[in-house]
């Protein structure tokens, strides 16, 4: 028989705590110059709650296209700081895939101000798909001011399939020759107008929910 | 003592004899005094036990299996790969089609946020010029790219572009829940 101190439990806690604060996924992908820095940033964060895998995709990101290890530490903390504005906007229940949405919206020129005018008007409800299509308008080459009006306006009614059936429209009238921000103006207002039922959208098809991308 | 009562002498002679003690006694005093709580004035018994030191017995085999226990839970966190909230969440899941047209192309795969950019994770299927794969995607917004031949990093031309930090250029999907 051994006698057990309760300092020996406590040891082996920290080093399975140890263990574990080393991400498995970025072994031999991440230069290890860059490594211990990520595995430091994706620490902190899970100590403050914030989800690591957007910051483990964006760190697999960049290796995989063989981004110098400076480049690769400078993005993940970047989105790190983005994760933290996000939440801060959305609130602690927010999830992954909203903070992630969120975040995009955030570098497409959002402001943490608009993310919580958000929360806000969708209360209850999820922002990912309404965060997403912010940062997809701006992409698609609409003002940011402009994208996250327009998404703001939608956002008491609207539900995923309609802003992913607005976003669709947009971006057909802007490959069709408008301009982004014509094309979005004309498109929010047979919403707007849809959704008070003054008028047909003319939305034209409308997507079940799948993203469908294909060679003409 | 001169007055003593003659009476008392066996008893005298009996007490003067050397006492037999048993050999293990010290190590029963000792267990005994290990058992006795300490004494602390004025605590409450349920602060006491808090404050007390505490010591567990446990076999060498036990000891094994703790640390068993405690590699597996590690493990186990490794391989789910997740310690927080998953990115694609495990409610409905949409099958999303990534397309690309490349007929001279010997090899087509998809890399994104939902593959851990994993160049053999994901290969596209050949029909004719086209290529193709249907993943299942959870609501949320993927960025992603297509690698031809196992080298050359090609954004998707039908989709929206996102943002790059690394010099490659990325498309992004964005999936949506039903009636949310």
């Amino acid at each position: 028989m051994i006698r057990l101190r309760p300092i020996v439990p406590l040891l082996l806690l920290v080093v399975a705590s140890a263990a574990q604060a080393q991400e498995p996924r970025l072994a031999g992908r991440v230069p290890e110059a860059a490594r211990a820095q990520v595995d430091a940033i994706l620490g902190a964060a899970r100590n403050r709650g914030l989800p690591i895998e957007p910051l483990v995709d964006r760190a697999l990101e960049g290796a995989a296209k063989g981004a110098a290890p400076g480049m690769i530490v400078a993005a993940v903390t970047r989105l790190r700081d983005e994760l933290i504005l996000v939440r801060e906007a959305f609130g602690n229940g927010a999830s992954t895939a909203e903070l992630t949405a969120g975040a995009s919206a955030l570098r497409a020129g959002a402001t943490g101000a608009a993310l919580s005018r958000l929360r806000v008007s969708r209360s209850g409800r999820a922002l990912t798909v309404a965060a997403a299509v912010m940062a997809d308008l701006v992409a698609a080459g609409v003002p940011a001011d402009t994208a996250v009006g327009a998404v703001l306006a939608l956002a008491s009614d609207a539900d995923d399939t309609d802003y992913l059936t607005f976003r669709r429209n947009v971006q057909r009238d802007i490959a069709l020759g408008a301009s982004p921000s014509a094309a979005l103006a004309i498109r929010i207002r047979a919403a707007v107008s849809n959704a008070d039922g003054t008028a047909s959208p003319g939305t034209g098809s409308t997507a079940q929910g799948a993203e469908r991308k294909r060679k003409p | 003592m001169t007055d003593q009562d003659d009476s008392l002498d066996p008893i005298i002679d009996i007490l003067r004899e050397p006492a037999e003690l048993r050999s293990d006694l010290t190590e029963r005093v000792m267990s005994a005094i290990e058992r006795e709580p300490s004494p602390t004035v004025g605590e409450p018994s349920r602060v006491r036990w808090w404050r007390r030191e505490w010591s567990i017995r446990l076999t060498p085999l036990h000891a094994l299996g703790i640390a068993a226990g405690l590699v597996g839970l590690v493990l186990a966190a490794r391989l789910t790969g997740r310690t927080d909230a998953p990115t694609v969440p495990s409610g409905a899941r949409t099958m999303t089609q990534f397309v690309l047209i490349a007929p001279g192309a010997a090899s087509v795969t998809v890399v994104g946020d939902f593959n851990d950019w994993s160049m053999s994770a994901t290969p596209l299927e050949r029909a004719g010029g086209v290529w193709s794969v249907a993943v299942p995607l959870g609501p949320g917004r993927y960025r992603y790219a297509f690698v031809v031949n196992g080298a050359i990093w090609q954004p998707d031309p039908e989709a929206p572009a996102a943002d790059d930090e690394f010099g490659r250029a990325n498309s992004v999907v964005t999936v949506g829940g039903k009636g949310t």
